[in-house]
């Protein structure tokens, strides 16, 4: 081989690679938000749900060391911030849009709040307990595949994840209920079904979602909490639901696309280009306006009854 | 399988509106049993009540003596009630077998659609209810719709079906066939409750008939033993016959004609094919046809809020076809629209800024919105149409349905255009609305003004109108004038049925070749 | 048997019954910020006071006020206008950095030997509006343009080009226009091209009058020009609207224009007459909380000059506490979000009534509102 195909397939093998780092924060909180979505919520706090959920698995990191659980933690944080915001979406009637957005101020405030909090007059620590990518002992040493297939577990248990929410969507009387509250509401009430109950779990299940995000985030990704660690990823989760058409295989794909744009900033260093890095950091936003702006094919059918509150009259 | 129902003392208010008042109702096994009233008697609530999708305010349930609390469809179906509504509980992207399964189990069980789809099978061959199990529902007509609404009352192993106006939507041939599943259930031991204000179709179907009128039960009477003059006279209280006085009338030029229109609905079907008419001045011209032959299309395209396929429309002459709504407005065109508080009024905003909707760019003092005028022009027509209920300040969704209806009326009566196309005036109105509405019809009638009355009630029609075409599938089928003596005609010819006893269809395609 | 809550048919909605609910929903978010004090061991009575003190009784503070109040209102009048036409725009982040670059680039091109010298300020100001103005009202047109010919989702998109903003800015304060050194800053802004001070001593600048303005401004056409009438109606019914001979898409496009117009000025206030520089991170997310202060004016364009000055004022007070006492002024953004969430969540109470009759001998019965019966 010679010097410039070097370069060119260590490109390819750090793109790839960080494309699918990239992509499993995003897909495991669309994978949440489509339950929601099918349900007729559009929750549009799970940017906020998302930092909340890094928050909480960086502290208990620092304090336990233990990874899996911090994970967890950050599962159930983002569940809890979510039974507020499911209250406010299906109790309260308050319009959607609005409570998400103003929410996600609100846990911008609080994570920023109790991080200085929680760390006192002691600086922020160097480093916490991380997931280190897994290493399969014979595949890893294949040259392209190996370092690609090297991903932290949760990237696995987000694929997983990905399988579990299509079966449960399509397969199960959960599923079939949950997609009926989103596209007719009356109907499903007339067959006996608790809208509210079912846009309850689906609004929980983005919690789940996006409170694992963070975790994600923090534990397998960037390794440290930061304020600025979402930087809106929660809202381009969301254009991975519309662009994955509802439907959890197809979102992963949309995911992996999105960590392709992501990761192109990182890997065309290698390349030691002139472009402005902010064109290239701007990528993954612009090709998200591109997606959901109706300008290629069909226009995605969303359920019909997203966002609208169910009142019985 | 049996099953006997008694409803006892139901009350049930909603806000500003009595809805049951101690309504009282029996219906046993085996029977066919109509519902009758006409719009806001009170019948599709009580129907309601026992499918527990409302809570009563007092009153007292049993089935088959013991007494029931039903707090949900739930416990209604664990009792053997189901309800067909008149608008269906469908869930248009789903398959007809996962319609049909859907509440039955919100657990984590694998669903198994196979099995259900074959225990479906054994119920629509028993019934008569032909049906593919994996068809989607959105794609399949309404009268295959309803079927499938039924297959799931009995997959439920409902004994007593509610049915809430079920003919509303359905051709002939699709009610003849329903008739015949709900004679075979009936057979069957099945009781039915079917709620209507078409009295022809409950003299030839139903077993006992219960009258309702303002949130009161008036009596229970066999079908044998009653003619549906004395239903109607009960129903509505007083003689039925509405008579409008109509004075002869000047036809001039005619200033609303329409020339071949194609018209779309919203799932680009075609809903009206090429149809031609024309409104003089000083005519009122109807419209007459069951809801859903291409009545709002038709009468959408004219005002421009839908794209036509081919035609024209010329309003005093000019081509309007290339108009824009306001264009048309400006040019003399008014509409009141079938739907009152979905498009004909803001709800939201006050009953002064709902009089001049539509009208905005000329209640002006120069650059600016002249307020104080605007509120005059409602005082003028609160006090000229007799409209309650709410102040000119107060938000007009606060108004009855009678009165936002005569603030609508009123304002595109007044506002000084020269065709009004009117759609489904009085529909839900009490009987003075609509004795007022009527009265403003007719003046607008005599002071020359062309109007283009859509409606599906004949007797509106018949008072009204100075020719009536018959619209049907899209198609003008025939064209009377007044005096209107073949009411029998019109009414063969609203049903799709052709003078000669062939089918519309073909007579028209003779008549073209 | 009567319930402790009992639920209405309908919601109250007299005057009372509204601000009633409201003022015990403000109290309610005051309550659960001040845990967040109790834990600084500052009481709640002291750190209200502190904050509300330094911007309202003393002048350097109110300066600060003003300061931060000219482009919250500006970024809620733009909510209003967008708003209250039915078209939900988000991007105000991004018209905000917009207009701050449009207006610091003119500025540093009146800079002595750049591309057009010197220019007198009632030149300037007026150059500077309109550039920014159409800036902004350019970049949130584009998003309603796609709304509206196209059907996007303007909530995602808006919220997407915020970034698209933030990062554009960042490189032009990195690059093209970047000051010597190694901070991603541009150069101050030359002195002829600032807003003039108000009073003397003080930072509050004229962008509150442009606000003001802007205010009156925004009220007058949505009360009293036909264009206003047909924006509302739209925002309400644009089924009706259709009806009533209105343009619907062409009314959403020049409201989106106009809202993102007025966030840009808020971008222009920041940069003219407070930064006086052009720096990433400008906007300090006021594109957001403007939003807020549009949403607690109950989206009446009057409204939102005294509710900013609520909001601008607390910032600054927040500050002062920093500084002072070392409490992180984020919990403002807890107080203000939460303030908002709670006068969302208040208006269900409005649909219950409190019968104390229950609770024993005292027969009277406290209604949350005079009852229509």
């Amino acid at each position: 081989m010679n010097g410039h195909s070097i370069v060119v397939s260590a490109f390819l093998v750090a793109w790839v690679s960080a494309s699918l780092r990239l992509a499993g924060p995003v897909l495991v909180a669309a994978l949440g938000e489509t339950f929601a979505e099918q349900s007729g919520i559009l929750n549009v706090g799970i940017e906020g749900t998302i930092l909340l959920g890094a928050l909480a698995s960086f502290l208990a990191s620092h304090r336990t060391g233990m990874v899996w659980t911090s994970l967890l933690v950050a599962t159930l944080v983002g569940v809890a911030a979510n039974l507020f915001l499911a209250w406010m979406y299906v109790s309260v009637r308050a319009s959607q849009v609005i409570t998400g957005l103003v929410f996600n101020v609100l846990a911008l405030g609080l994570a920023t709040t109790v991080y200085r909090l929680a760390l006192g007059h002691s600086a922020a620590p160097e480093s916490i307990a991380v997931f280190q990518p897994l290493r399969v002992p014979v595949i890893a040493r294949i040259p392209f595949v190996g370092p690609v297939i090297s991903q932290p577990a949760p990237f696995y248990l987000t694929l997983l994840l990905a399988v579990v929410s299509q079966v449960v969507l399509y397969r199960t009387d959960f599923g079939l209920a949950l997609r009926a509250t989103g596209e007719n509401p009356a109907a499903a009430d007339s067959a006996g079904i608790s809208v509210e109950r079912m846009r309850y779990l689906g609004t929980l299940l983005s919690g789940a979602g996006a409170g694992m995000a963070g975790g994600y985030l923090v534990l397998a990704q960037v390794g440290l909490f930061r304020e600025t660690i979402v930087a809106g990823q929660g809202f381009i989760a969301l254009a991975i639901v519309i662009f994955g058409r509802w439907n959890p295989l197809k979102a992963t794909l949309a995911a992996l696309v999105f960590g392709a744009c992501d990761a192109l900033q990182l890997s065309l260093q290698i390349f030691g280009t002139r472009v402005p890095p902010q064109l290239l950091l701007a990528l993954p936003y612009l090709v998200t306006i591109l997606a959901i702006s109706g300008l290629f094919g069909n226009r995605a059918v969303p359920p019909a009854a997203l966002m609208k509150p169910y009142v019985k009259d | 399988m049996k099953l006997t129902l008694e409803m006892k003392n139901i009350v049930k208010r909603f806000p500003g509106v009595l809805a049951n008042d101690h309504v009282s109702l029996t219906i046993q096994a085996g029977e066919i049993h109509a519902l009758v009233g006409e719009n806001g008697a009170g019948k599709s609530t009580l129907m309601q009540i026992l499918y527990g999708f409302h809570a009563m305010d007092s009153g007292e349930i049993f089935v088959d003596s013991r007494p029931v609390h039903l707090s949900s469809p739930k416990d209604a179906i664990a009792l053997g009630i189901g309800m067909v509504h008149q608008e269906f509980m469908l869930v248009q992207t789903f398959s007809v077998v996962e319609n049909i399964v859907l509440g039955l189990s919100e657990g984590a069980g694998m669903l198994d659609l196979p099995r259900a789809a074959s225990r479906m099978r054994d119920l629509s061959d028993r019934y008569g209810l032909a049906l593919d199990p994996f068809a989607k529902v959105g794609a399949l007509p309404t009268g295959v719709q309803q079927r499938v609404e039924i297959l799931k009352l009995l997959y439920r192993d409902a004994s007593l079906l509610i049915l809430d106006e079920p003919t509303a939507v359905l051709t002939p041939g699709e009610k003849d066939r329903l008739f015949a599943v709900l004679n075979e259930l009936r057979q069957g031991g099945h009781s039915i409750v079917i709620v209507t204000h078409k009295l022809n179709e409950i003299m030839e179907l139903a077993n006992r008939v219960t009258v309702m009128r303002d949130g009161r039960a008036l009596g229970t009477k066999s079908v044998r033993s009653t003619s549906q003059q004395e239903l109607a006279q009960l129903m509505i209280g007083r003689d039925v016959r509405l008579h409008a006085v109509k004075l002869g009338s000047r036809f001039g030029e005619p200033i609303l004609r329409v020339e071949e229109l194609c018209v779309a609905d919203d799932a680009d079907v075609e809903k009206v094919h090429g149809v031609s008419l024309q409104v003089r001045a000083g005519e009122i011209f109807g419209i007459a046809g069951v809801d859903g032959n291409g009545q709002s299309e038709l009468a959408e395209a004219i005002l421009h809020l839908r794209k036509m396929r081919s035609g024209r429309i010329f309003l005093a002459g000019t081509d309007a076809t290339q108009m824009s709504v306001a264009e048309r407005r400006a040019k003399g065109i008014s509409y009141v629209p079938a739907n009152r508080r979905q498009m004909g009024s803001v709800t939201e905003m006050t009953v002064a800024d709902n009089a001049v909707l539509g009208l905005q760019r000329r209640y002006t003092r120069g650059l600016f919105r002249s307020v104080r005028d605007a509120r005059h022009s409602a005082h003028r027509l609160a006090e000229r149409f007799g409209i309650r209920g709410a102040g000119i300040d107060s938000p007009a969704g606060k108004l009855s349905g009678g009165n936002l209806q005569k603030l609508i009326v009123g304002r595109e009566i007044t506002c000084g255009a020269s065709v009004l196309v009117v759609e489904q005036p009085t529909r839900g109105l009490d009987v003075g609305a609509v004795e007022s509405v009527w009265k403003e019809l007719l003046l607008a009638r005599q002071e020359g003004k062309a109007v283009l009355l859509i409606s599906t009630e004949m007797e509106e029609l018949l008072n009204l109108a100075d020719r009536i075409a018959v619209l049907f599938d899209g198609r003008i089928v025939g064209v009377f004038d007044a005096p209107f003596r073949s009411v029998d005609q019109i009414g063969l010819l609203m049903a799709g049925i052709a003078p000669s006893g062939l089918s519309t269809r073909l007579a028209s395609q003779e008549n073209r070749t | 048997m009567t319930k402790l809550f009992e639920r209405r048919l309908a919601p109250a909605d007299s005057p009372l019954a509204v601000a009633g609910t409201t003022t015990l929903a403000l109290f309610a978010a005051m309550a659960v910020a001040a845990i967040f004090f109790r834990y600084y061991g500052v009481s709640p009575i002291q750190a209200y006071f502190g904050l509300f003190h330094e911007p309202f009784a003393t002048l350097h503070g109110f300066g600060y006020a003003l300061v931060r109040a000219a482009p919250l209102a500006l970024v809620a009048l733009g909510t209003i206008v967008s708003w209250r036409s039915g078209f939900y725009y988000l991007g105000f982040e991004g018209c905000f950095v917009m207009g701050a670059a449009a207006a610091g680039w003119l500025s540093l091109s009146t800079a002595p030997g750049a591309r057009l010298g010197p220019l007198p300020f009632a030149l300037f100001l007026p150059l500077a509006v309109l550039f920014s103005w159409t800036v902004g009202g350019l970049w949130a047109g584009l998003v309603a343009f796609v709304r509206v010919r196209l059907g996007g989702n303007e909530v995602l998109i808006s919220l997407m080009s915020n970034y698209v903003a933030r990062l554009f800015l960042q490189y032009l304060v990195s690059g093209p226009l970047r000051a010597p050194g190694s901070q991603p800053e541009t150069t101050l802004l030359p002195r002829g091209t600032w807003l003039p001070f108000l009073f003397p001593g003080t930072r509050g600048h004229a962008g509150i009058l442009v606000a003001v303005v802007a205010a009156l401004f925004v009220w007058a056409t949505l009360q009293k020009l036909p264009l206003g009438y047909e924006l509302i109606v739209t925002g309400f019914n644009p089924a009706a609207a259709r009806y009533a001979g209105i343009e619907v898409g062409r009314r959403m496009m020049l409201a989106g224009f106009f809202a993102g117009g007025l966030g840009a000025l808020a971008g222009m206030a920041e940069a003219l007459g407070s930064q006086h520089r052009l720096m990433d991170g400008i906007s300090g997310n006021m594109g957001f909380v403007g939003i807020i202060v549009a949403l607690l004016s109950r989206l009446n364009p009057l409204a939102t000059v005294p509710v900013a000055l609520v909001y601008g004022g607390m910032a600054v007070g927040a500050d002062a506490m920093q500084r002072r006492a070392s409490i992180p002024s984020s919990i403002t953004f807890i107080l203000e979000s939460l303030a908002i969430l709670l006068v969302l969540a208040s208006d269900i109470l409005r649909f219950y009534r409190l019968n104390f009759s229950v609770l024993g001998r005292f027969k009277w019965r406290v209604s949350r509102s005079q009852d229509p019966a």
